[in-house]
């Protein structure tokens, strides 16, 4: 049975994407997306390490694990 | 009976109305996606952009909910798996609990696992950096969870038949 919501849906592009975690790595962390991204990379940032750094991490398109 | 789905964006679109659906039962934020097609990476669904909602009811609930997944086919068709989430409930601007599975990344904690935010310390170890051990959780407990046990208020009446339709995605 169908349901019907108001909920809207929305589509980003790869490109509004990578705009939106950089503005909540900004407003949570105090730092760019693209910085975020590399520090998470790098390992010099764990994703535990507090909710907004897992709320911004969980955003990226997380990758196998560097070995 | 499974849904079959005959394409990628198919299974996407299936996948998001259920969630959307669920999310209805206490909250009337929006919903983003990332993408429709098969990828390396996976994509990601946020509610409300990645910021917590607030929940109605008497306490000062918050719910965060991050799902990743990815679009595979198999012999039934194009389907929709989740492969890694954050799920995460607030009261009175703290985290009371978050569920997380983030299996891939440099993490290395690649099980789900749930932390509490109870200021209790374990010798030099504070409970709420403690990953706790748990099996897969789906969004469909979460909100179970705030509406049954926290007290969040469900915003439509149906919410047990939607949670309940949810539950055997």
């Amino acid at each position: 049975m169908a349901t019907r919501t108001d909920n809207e849906i929305r589509e980003l592009s790869p490109e509004e994407w990578d705009q939106l975690v950089d503005e909540k790595a900004r407003k949570y962390l105090g730092m760019s997306g693209a910085e975020f991204e590399r520090r998470l990379n790098a390992g010099e940032i764990d994703i535990d390490d507090s909710p907004d750094v897992t709320r911004v991490a969980m955003m990226l398109p997380l990758h196998a694990p560097h070995k | 009976m499974p849904h079959t789905n005959r394409t990628p964006a198919e299974a996407v679109e299936h996948y998001r109305g259920q969630i959307v659906r669920l999310l209805s039962c206490v909250t009337s934020a929006h919903t983003t996606v990332s993408g429709y097609h098969a990828s390396d990476l996976p994509h990601r669904l946020s509610l409300a952009d990645g910021d917590p909602v607030r929940l109605r009811g008497e306490q000062r609930l918050t719910l965060d909910a991050t799902e990743q997944y990815r679009v595979h086919e198999d012999a039934e068709g194009w389907h929709v798996e989740i492969v890694g989430y954050l799920y995460a409930i607030g009261y009175e601007g703290r985290e009371l609990v978050a569920y997380h599975w983030h299996p891939h990344g440099d993490s290395p904690i690649t099980q789900p696992h749930m932390h509490v935010g109870a200021d209790i310390r374990v010798g030099d170890r504070w409970l709420g950096k403690v990953h706790l051990p748990t099996g897969a959780v789906s969004l469909d407990r979460i909100v179970a969870l705030a509406i049954a046990e926290l007290g969040a208020e469900p915003l439509r009446e149906d919410w047990e038949r939607l949670i309940g339709e949810a539950a055997v995605r």
